[in-house]
């Protein structure tokens, strides 16, 4: 059989080749990816979809998580606080119901725990950024404010409802509680109880200074076990926290995984295909120029 | 009569000495013409012809009868050329899908601007409602994602659009190419036949129509059968473009969808049945690649759309009005992607409240949920964006794959054609050696037999002294 006498469409199919591929392998070094364009890797690309979603949202519950990990702290000390000065004012009402303490006094006590009041209430207006931490979900109002009309002095705001934060694709977990459960319900009324405390020492009657101290304690002990929800929500947040830290380190390598490039072997790929290369363009420039002519003698 | 037969012998070695000059000089030429052309396209390599003359014989003597050059010959493989053709055909049908697609899936890729990343942005913008929802910077953050998905679906449908308006451009470019190129083939055809009646080789001619019939078969698939009239050239579906001298014109219409129709002599539609080549491909990709994405693509728009609207309807507004449409989409579905729009402008107008006081985040959870729960179509949006992503790379990377294995088959056959046909410069160098000593030896025998004539005449002279 006659042999191609042509060889310049072989060569420059060749010289396409390896250059095609020397130009992938230093696309795949110089940007770190082996998929750049979904026909690069169509599988890959559909799941990349999925993943860059996965990870933004990801992000997003890490951020939401942090804050609300800072909300709930905030809410749980402010509680810390009205605890602190519930205690305060038991003790107040102990020392003012045991019959010795002059009138003059008892205003003074008086006084100490209308200060503890509005203490109290200055913690159940806590907000985090701008959101009230206790107006329910109404919380970019005060939840509470003066109002002489309120037996109290005090009138709520806010609703019964509380706000849930997203920190999982199906997980949320509930950063509030609402002022009317946890300072103005009608069974253990912080408020109300503290108000009839000083209205109780004013009046003087060791019976009723008793009676409404104890109505502070049942109060105390109130508040003290709705600390359980924040604590629980803390608990919560930082579990999530971690495992939020723990998918963002499979997110990413999976992404690696699916368009990412090994950069040992990228690089010996490149150093491969560049020798190759150079091989085919050596090879066609030796090869090319040569015909019978070279080896003819000209003619005289 | 010894000496009668010698002189008819002197005469006939310089018939034969100067026959032998002709065909040298011929075999010089095609030898000559074959270097001259080594690097024409469609050229064929030239052999001369020759024979060897009839003996004569005389008074029981045989002597030889000179040669002959009967004329130049063409190499060529017709079955190779068929090959050829039809692989060429499914080459630019593969490379023309190809670039066709890889404009396409630029949209679908990674770029900032693209649904997939707009989609995370918006989700990822939702999610920050929850743990804040009033405030006004993380609300018009969801607004301007919004507007940026919106924006990104547009893009991702006009991109389409675009590839779709091109490729119908190209058919009508394509139709006009291949009627240029039947008349010509028609009228090389006509110019063949009157040689050929006229006993003449037309290696010239039909290497040019060779040529030009393979430019055809890039443009369209074709069939090519010969008939007593001279070549006969249809589309792969039997719609006729050149029959022997006569040529057949295609003809483009638009359609009733706006887009260019194939039409052949008779003015029958046939564009459903053209396969193969340039044409083949464009009308493959924008009447049936880039339809199925658009249609996929508006699905996934309307039905977005309506099921964050709902998800909308579920809340309050900061103002406690219930939520209004955050998307407006056209209704006819198609043009949905293309027609996508963030319908509110207020930030205050996102749905976020549940029970309608401004600091709730109640419905952000519906709002999230309908960017992950199955639409109507039964997959979620991110599903079947990512469905869609997945066909248009694979479709893609089909296209490439078969033009480089196409290509390589290509290379194949050409390359057994060009050792068939092709010139090799080192051959016809020997050749150019060979006829040159022919040439040279030839003319010695001239200038022998000359010499011996003189000889001859000399003597006579001598004689009638």
């Amino acid at each position: 059989m006659r042999v191609n006498p042509n060889m310049v469409p072989n060569m420059l199919a060749d010289l396409a080749q390896s250059q095609s591929a020397l130009n992938t392998a230093l696309q795949e070094v110089a940007t770190g990816k082996s998929v750049s364009q979904p026909s690069d890797n169509p599988s890959a690309s559909a799941d990349m979809v999925q993943n860059s979603i996965e990870t933004a949202n990801v992000d997003q519950y890490t951020q939401n998580t942090s804050s609300a990990l800072s909300m709930v702290q905030t809410a749980d000390s402010s509680l810390s606080s009205v605890v602190t000065s519930l205690t305060q004012a038991i003790s107040l009402g102990t020392e003012a119901s045991n019959g010795t303490i002059n009138a003059s006094n008892l205003q003074a006590i008086a006084t100490q725990v209308q200060g503890i009041l509005s203490s109290v209430v200055s913690q159940a207006n806590t907000d985090y950024e701008g959101v009230y931490l206790f107006g329910g979900t109404a919380s970019t109002t005060a939840p509470y404010t003066a109002s002489s009309s309120s037996a109290s002095g005090y009138t709520y705001n806010g609703n019964n409802n509380s706000n849930s934060v997203a920190i999982g694709d199906d997980q949320s977990v509930q950063v509030n509680l609402p002022g009317s459960q946890v300072f103005s319900n009608s069974t253990t009324d912080v408020l109300g109880s503290l108000s009839s405390l000083v209205s109780a020492i004013q009046s003087g009657s060791s019976s009723a200074i008793e009676s409404a101290t104890s109505s502070v304690s049942a109060a105390l002990s109130y508040v003290d076990q709705q600390r359980v929800v924040y604590g629980n929500a803390e608990t919560q947040l930082n579990s999530q926290e971690t495992y939020l830290q723990n998918e963002t380190v499979n997110l990413t390598s999976q992404q690696t995984s699916l368009i990412g490039i090994d950069e040992a072997t990228a690089a010996e790929t490149l150093s491969a295909d560049e020798t190759a290369n150079s091989a085919a363009l050596a090879a066609a420039a030796k090869v090319l120029p040569t015909t019978l002519l070279n080896y003819l003698s000209t003619p005289q | 009569m010894p000496d009668v037969i010698a002189m008819g012998g002197l005469s006939t070695s310089l018939l034969i000495g100067v026959q032998a000059l002709e065909v040298s000089q011929g075999a010089l030429n095609a030898t000559s013409n074959n270097i001259a052309n080594a690097n024409t396209a469609g050229y064929t390599r030239e052999v001369p012809a020759i024979s060897e003359n009839a003996e004569s014989v005389s008074g029981g003597v045989v002597t030889g009868g000179g040669v002959t050059l009967t004329g130049l010959q063409s190499v060529r493989d017709e079955l190779l050329n068929l090959q050829i053709q039809q692989q060429t055909s499914s080459q630019s049908q593969a490379d023309t899908t190809s670039t066709a697609l890889s404009q396409v899936q630029t949209y679908f890729s990674t770029s900032g601007t693209d649904i997939e990343t707009a989609f995370a942005n918006f989700s990822s913008s939702l999610a920050a409602l929850s743990s804040n929802p009033s405030s006004s910077s993380q609300q018009a953050g969801v607004i301007s994602n919004g507007k940026n998905l919106a924006q990104a679906f547009n893009n991702t449908a006009n991109g389409l659009t675009n590839v779709q308006s091109a490729m119908d451009e190209q058919v009508t470019q394509t139709v006009s190419q291949i009627n240029t190129l039947s008349k010509q083939i028609a009228q090389l055809n006509s110019q063949l036949s009157q040689l050929t009646a006229a006993g003449q080789s037309g290696g010239t001619v039909e290497d040019q129509r060779d040529q030009l019939v393979q430019n055809l078969s890039q443009l369209t698939g074709i069939s090519v059968t010969q008939s007593s009239n001279g070549e006969v050239i249809t589309t792969g579906n039997g719609t006729p473009l050149v029959m022997g001298s006569q040529s057949f014109t295609l003809q483009t219409t638009t359609g009733s969808d706006g887009m260019q129709q194939v039409l052949d002599s008779s003015g029958n539609n046939v564009t459903s049945s053209i396969q193969g080549g340039t044409l083949g491909a464009s009308i493959t990709v924008r009447d049936q690649t880039i339809p199925s994405y658009l249609s996929q693509l508006n699905t996934l728009a309307t039905q977005f759309a309506s099921a964050f609207n709902a998800a909308q309807a579920k809340g309050y507004d900061s103002n406690g009005n219930t939520g209004q449409a955050f998307f407006s989409v056209p209704s006819s579905g198609t043009g949905a992607a293309a027609g996508l729009a963030v319908a509110i402008t207020d930030p205050s107008q996102i749905a976020i409240s549940s029970d309608g006081s401004a600091g709730s985040n109640g419905n952000v959870a519906n709002l999230s949920a309908a960017l992950t729960a199955a639409l109507p179509s039964g997959k979620s949006p991110a599903q079947s964006f990512s469905d869609l992503v997945y066909q248009v790379g694979n479709d893609a990377s089909n296209a490439n794959t078969q033009s480089s294995a196409i290509a390589a088959n290509l290379l194949q056959l050409t390359n057994q054609q060009s050792s068939v046909s092709g010139v090799s410069i080192d051959e016809e160098t020997t050749n150019l050696i060979r006829y040159q000593t022919a040439y040279e030896a030839a003319a010695r025998i001239v200038s022998t037999i000359q010499a011996l004539s003189t000889v001859t005449l000399d003597m006579g002279a001598s004689q009638s002294y």
